[in-house]
């Protein structure tokens, strides 16, 4: 007869066993951002020779001079505008867009969701080019909006799909309420479908903070005057050719990552509710 | 979770709300409209704007720009781009947009080089080069300026001429640690001379358990330039040129006698393990922290080891040669150029810029600032004694970019991963010389 002894070891074992490996798959994702912080505390020098995760030596005044070698102070304004602009553009267009797909009906509508899904497949350094050469004959070549509108289209797609996804599980009786009660479509939109996707516009918030954040390829290609450039594109003026400043580079990651680590920590409760809301909703 | 029924019982009912969204969104367009058209970009006509990806010179050609414009009044803007994959892009991407600058840099092969000049957008320098009995051209090294050069018949039908002035040069060649020599008890001013004698040194170096030769073999192309090299030395130009034509197979004797070399370094111990995997940054980083005899790197190391270690102290070399028939032959020459925008309006200020920037005094200070070999002969006097060890064996300097024909990319990727196999005991030099020759008739049949 198995005894309560039997099952609290029971217990005990398999939740240690649970723990370790989630304790490994923490270590495994936290490791390379405590690499980096122990890095930019390092040396050009020493960052080869010694290898301790904590440095004997820790020079601070690596983030001072990235910060200023790097020039951060006009590019970190010039990356928290851009990511707000975009983002904003991205919530706006996307959930309008994703509404309408979702409720309303109109000539070309699965056309038109099959090709915004379609810009999904396309792999952004194949756009390169042809952006570049669109935005040259719109003139906003080298100006921000430009930028800004190109990192709007190239979120739009995945923020659409997650939208609609989350829209066409939402109930229709709560639309129906609203118009009875004399609300609007662009009401309906406002009033009950926005509210209702907080945990999904998390989702697409995050994802598309990050991703504008972390782009520079584009930013590099279609900049010509550095006031204008974003952090990344920054951080890339201490890799060089043969030559990479490893403690500035990693104290400039260490700057770069702030940000967008305390935007995930204060959205991190809705990305939960995001990622589980196809089940709730409905 | 948002409550519905909370929702519905909010007052929607008010459209005015909605306008008021709306008017928000229009002002939030506007506004970045407006921020956006204010930063439009205006230029000076007596500014020259350049384009280039060199991180680590830009300070030293800013320097410079501060100078010129001090000297003559006209100011020069360095733009820097990088990384330099992505400042490859936005160099095609401003070819197609019309928007290239007064002067730039390419990247890529020479196929690359020839496709921009047959489109139009790179200056013929050769009427300047030649100016005043051939100044500018004769003060830099040939091997540099060949490589910008289009000769008379070459194979991408390029009007004959010299497209780009280089600003550095650079060779690749063997260095070795003059601490550990002393420690293997060898004179750390008399490297090896001869293969023979550096297989000896390889098994000094399994004897005392010390690692050999490191270098980033698992990037292919340095096996490929170590294997050229001994190539040039064992059979001479004309014969390895012969080979890329079709005339001479790779199961010749001298081939597979190149082949060998690989094999029998691997046996003598001289080589680190795991070089066939290794990248070239592990490689720089193990010869910084002295834990390899032997590197076979490029000129740039210089500036590497001195970031890494500066204490380090060691010697350059030529990679020790097999056979007296012919001189041993290094790749070099091609370092960075850069070239003048044809379409350009300020393209004779641009040239006057390169002229001066291409000169001894600057080409002396670029040298000293960046530790890169300067690409005007004259300079070499005035820079370091490791710098000027990697410049004394420019004579042997050559490179692919000038033999104008080039190896098929099957052929050259069976050949460098035929060396990977050799030295990990995977295939005999006989066997890697049947395959590659293998895929050299069949490339040649595909080409009839």
């Amino acid at each position: 007869m198995k005894t309560g002894l039997y099952y609290k070891t029971k217990r005990i074992t398999i939740n240690l066993f649970i723990h370790l490996f989630l304790l490994s798959v923490a270590v495994t994702c936290i490791f390379p951002l405590l690499w980096m912080v122990a890095s930019s505390l390092k040396t050009q020098e020493t960052i080869f020779r010694d290898m301790s995760f904590i440095p004997k030596e820790w020079h601070f005044e690596n983030y001072y001079r990235a910060w200023r070698e790097g020039g951060f102070g006009r590019n970190f304004l010039n990356s928290l505008f851009y990511t707000t602009s975009v983002v904003i553009g991205i919530i706006i267009v996307a959930s309008l867009a994703a509404y309408a797909f979702s409720r309303l009906r109109f000539p070309g509508q699965n056309v038109f969701f099959a090709m915004f899904m379609a810009a999904m497949m396309i792999p952004i350094p194949g756009s390169f080019v042809p952006l570049y050469v669109l935005l040259n004959k719109l003139h906003l070549r080298n100006t921000a909006l430009g930028y800004i509108l190109c990192m709007i289209n190239v979120g739009l797609s995945t923020s659409i799909f997650l939208l609609k996804t989350f829209f066409d599980k939402m109930p229709k009786e709560l639309e129906d309420a609203a118009r009875i009660d004399g609300c609007s479509k662009l009401g309906i939109w406002w009033h009950v479908a926005l509210p209702l996707a907080k945990p999904v516009l998390a989702v697409v918030v995050v994802f598309n903070a990050l991703n504008v954040w972390n782009e520079y390829v584009l930013a590099l290609i279609i900049f010509d005057a550095k006031p204008l450039m974003p952090l990344q594109v920054a951080l890339m003026t201490f890799q060089g050719e043969f030559i990479t400043q490893y403690p500035l580079l990693m104290a400039g990651l260490t700057i770069t990552a702030l940000p967008i680590i305390i935007v995930y920590l204060f959205m991190q409760r809705y990305i939960v509710k995001g990622v589980t809301q196809g089940a709730i909703v409905g | 979770m948002v409550n519905p029924e909370q929702i519905l019982n909010s007052n929607f009912q008010n459209s005015k709300f909605s306008y008021w969204i709306l008017f928000v969104i229009c002002v939030l367009v506007m506004g970045i409209f407006v921020i956006g058209c204010s930063t439009q970009k205006t230029e000076s006509k007596a500014t020259i704007t350049i384009w280039h990806w060199m991180t680590d010179r830009q300070p030293a050609f800013l320097e410079l720009a501060r100078r010129y414009e001090a000297k003559t009044g006209v100011k020069v803007n360095f733009e820097l781009y990088a990384p330099s994959d992505a400042y490859a892009q936005k160099v095609r991407a401003a070819c197609q947009g019309n928007t290239l600058p007064d002067i730039f840099g390419i990247l890529g092969e020479k196929r690359d080089f020839a496709s921009f000049v047959k489109a139009g957008y790179i200056l013929d320098l050769t009427p300047y080069m030649e100016e005043d009995s051939g100044l500018w051209k004769n003060s830099f090294f040939s091997e540099a300026l060949s490589v910008n050069e289009f000769p008379e018949g070459n194979s991408y039908g390029v009007k004959p001429g010299i497209y780009a002035a280089p600003i550095d040069v650079m060779t690749i060649q063997m260095l070795y640690n003059k601490d550990l020599f002393r420690q293997l008890g060898l004179d750390p001013n008399r490297p090896p001379q001869t293969f023979g004698e550096f297989l000896e040194i390889g098994k000094k170096i399994k004897a005392a358990e010390i690692q050999g030769l490191v270098s980033g073999w698992g990037e292919m192309w340095m096996i490929d330039c170590l294997a050229n090299n001994y190539a040039f030395n064992l059979m001479g130009k004309d014969k390895v040129l012969a080979t890329i034509r079709g005339e001479v197979p790779y199961t010749d004797p001298d081939w597979i006698r190149v082949f060998r070399l690989f094999k029998e370094m691997q046996e003598s111990g001289v080589l680190y393990n795991g070089i066939v995997t290794m990248i070239n940054k592990t490689a720089e980083q193990l010869f910084a922290n002295e834990k390899a005899v032997f590197a076979f790197n490029g000129s740039w190391c210089v500036n590497v080891y001195k970031g890494m270690n500066p204490n380090l102290n060691y010697g350059v070399m030529l990679p020790p040669k097999v056979s007296e028939n012919f001189p041993m032959s290094i790749w070099g020459g091609a370092g960075s150029s850069f070239m003048v925008n044809a379409k350009s309006k300020n393209k004779e200020e641009a040239v006057k810029f390169l002229k001066w920037l291409t000169d001894k005094d600057q080409q002396a200070y670029l040298a000293e600032a960046t530790n890169n070999l300067p690409a005007n002969k004259e300079s070499v006097r005035e820079i370091p004694e490791v710098l000027s060890q990697f410049a004394s064996a420019m004579r042997f300097a050559t490179h692919p970019n000038v033999w104008g024909i080039s190896e098929f990319s099957a052929v050259i990727e069976a050949f460098d991963k035929g060396i990977q196999s050799i030295i990990i005991g995977e295939k005999t030099p006989e066997q890697v010389a049947q395959e590659v020759q293998k895929i050299k008739e069949r490339e040649l049949a595909k080409r009839k």
